[in-house]
Formats: C-alpha cells, structure tokens, sequence
C-alpha cells in the first residue's frame, strides 16, 4: 500500500466523520490538515470513533493494522496530528514486521 | 424472536453459559468463548476457546465475528476468576491471573468490542461484578479489587462509548451456586446471604433479568450504572 493510497483512505474516512458534523465544526480534507489537538475541531472521542473508521476501510483492503498508540492524546507527540504524520505512522505499521 | 448478535466471555461454564444458553431460547445469535470448550451445541452458537487475558487471541477472535456475523450487538464481559484467601495467603501469581483475567480480560474485548459494536443500532456492553466490592468482604481482598476495576472501566467506558450509541453497564450478582464459590465454606455464604435485604441465594435468572434490561432498546438512556442484585448497595 503506498502512501497515497493510506492518504486516500485517510481523507475518506475524514470525510465520512464530516457527515455527521455540524457545519462549523467540519475536519478540512486536505493532504496537510490537522487531525487532532489545537487547530482540530476534533475531540478526543471523535478521534476515536475516525480511527475506527480509518482501521475498518485498511480491513476492507486487507490490511489488519491496530491505531492504538501511548501517544495517541499527546499534544506534540501523537502520530494522529495531522493527515502527513498519520499516514506515517499507519505506512510505518503496514511495513514493520508483526 | 430477536436476532441479536451476542458474545458471551466466559461461556463455558456457570452464570456465562446460562446466559448463552438463554440467549438461545430467545433467538439470538451467540458467540461465547472460554479458556475450555462448551457444552453448548446449537446451530445458532459458536465457540471459541480464548483465554480473555490474550490479546491476540481476543483480536483473533473478533475478527472472525466480524466475518461470520458483520458485528455485533451485545458484548457480556462475564469471564472471571476467583481466588478466595486471605490478602497475606495469595500467591502472587494468583493475584496476577485474577488481574489479568479480570481486568486485562474485559479491557481487551472492549477494547475489540468497540469496533464490532458501533454500528448496531441497539450496542450494549455488560460487565460482571460482584457485591464483594461494596461489602469490602474479608477473604475476598484481590477478586474484589479486581472488581473494582471493573466497575471504574464500566463508568468510564460509558462516557467514552456513549457518543457512538454503545451502553455500557454491570450487573453484581450476590451469591449463586456456581463452579466460582465452589470451594467457599458455606457458613461463609449463608452469612454473606444474610446480610442481603433480600436474604435468599440469586440464580441465574436474576442476573439475566437485569441483563436483558439492560438490553433493552428502551434503556438506550441507562449507562454507566452499576446494580447489585439482593439489595446490597
């Protein structure tokens, strides 16, 4: 899986969080958006509940991939920041060996 | 009939395989799993031998739910272990399986559960506790704690899952004649029994009573609470 295709599943699942937002409280898709923390309209439970979404769409592509991370509500840390360090952090789990 | 999708952790035997068992006569689709294999055989249950306590085995499991059923409705966290003695008589080791079963267990399929659950329309989440927490019961020092910690993820969980439509709930049964006090002197039950409002030894069928209240569409407002049968509080 390249990471334009982790970006596009990232960007659809962000998109798909969009659909049940209120207006003013909408996610920016875009390759270099905030994910989460200060800038993000995005709390911690709906961090939850995108990368749930982001988990199912890398299953139904056939990849099993766990975003569980000790870092995960970390304000300078987490690897769910923004769309770039999340496509890393996800092309860096797909390629480190089990 | 409903056609609710239902895993029962610690299924094997006792309150777990009474529940499954019920389930059944409902119409439900069961899944259970147990460190054993089940007793049970119907052709709407499946039964996986997984110890709670391993994550991989946990995540194993559910993956197969998902392909099997697509998700699921209900999650009863029951699985647990009792190791009944005294604080300064407990091995270690015991106290570490009764953790790891009893905590790490019901935090490894949440944890799993979640993500099968968040797309029914009706998810529910019920965990097991015992009225051992409330009445501090000497004897009881690691499996009560153990407990406690269940009752914290209860009312925490709720909050954190209540946005995605999931309840979360704990039901303490107070006494019941399973394999769990087997080895407990009876004296000891009868006393604990007697200190009930309602001084009378529960069954299954109390506990699945509140079990399916808990269920019910119209509880979609109940989470985050903890009931004990027998009037202990």
């Amino acid at each position: 899986m390249t990471r334009e295709d982790i970006q596009r599943v990232v960007l659809a699942a962000m998109a798909g969080v969009n659909a049940s937002r209120d207006a003013d409280q909408q996610l920016q898709i875009a390759a270099d958006a905030l994910v989460f923390g200060p800038g993000s309209p995005l709390d911690s439970l709906g961090l939850v509940g995108l990368l749930v979404d982001i988990e199912d769409a890398l299953r139904d592509e056939g990849h099993e991939v766990s975003l569980s991370d000790s870092r995960a509500m970390s304000q300078s840390r987490s690897p769910f920041r923004s769309v770039p360090t999340l496509v890393t952090y996800i092309d860096e789990l797909l390629t480190s060996p089990a | 009939m409903s056609t609710r999708r239902i895993l029962v952790t610690g299924a094997s035997r006792g309150i777990g395989a009474a529940l499954v068992s019920r389930f059944l006569d409902a119409g439900d689709t069961v899944f259970g799993c147990g460190r054993s294999a089940a007793d049970t055989t119907h052709e709407r249950y499946t039964h996986f031998a997984v110890d709670v306590a391993d994550e991989d085995a946990v995540r194993g499991m559910c993956n197969e739910i998902r392909v099997k059923a697509g998700g699921l409705d209900v999650l009863i966290n029951n699985a647990g272990v009792a190791r009944m003695n005294a604080l300064a008589l407990t091995p270690p080791a015991d106290a570490r399986q009764v953790v790891d079963t009893n905590i790490l267990g019901v935090f490894n399929c949440t944890h799993q559960g979640i993500r099968l659950l968040r797309k029914s329309s009706c998810a529910r989440i019920v965990n097991l506790t015992t009225v051992a927490v409330p009445l501090r019961l000497e004897g009881e020092a690691i499996y009560a704690a153990s407990k406690a910690a269940v009752e914290s993820l209860t009312r925490i969980t709720a909050k954190e899952v209540g946005p995605m439509g999931i309840t979360c709930n704990a039901v303490g049964p107070t006494p019941i004649r399973t394999d769990l006090i087997a080895k407990v002197p009876s004296a000891k039950l009868d006393a604990l029994v007697a200190q009930q409002a309602i001084k009378a030894w529960a069954t299954v069928d109390d506990v699945y009573n509140v079990v399916e209240f808990f269920l019910r569409p119209e509880s979609r407002m109940i989470t985050g609470q903890v009931v004990y049968l027998g009037g202990i509080s």
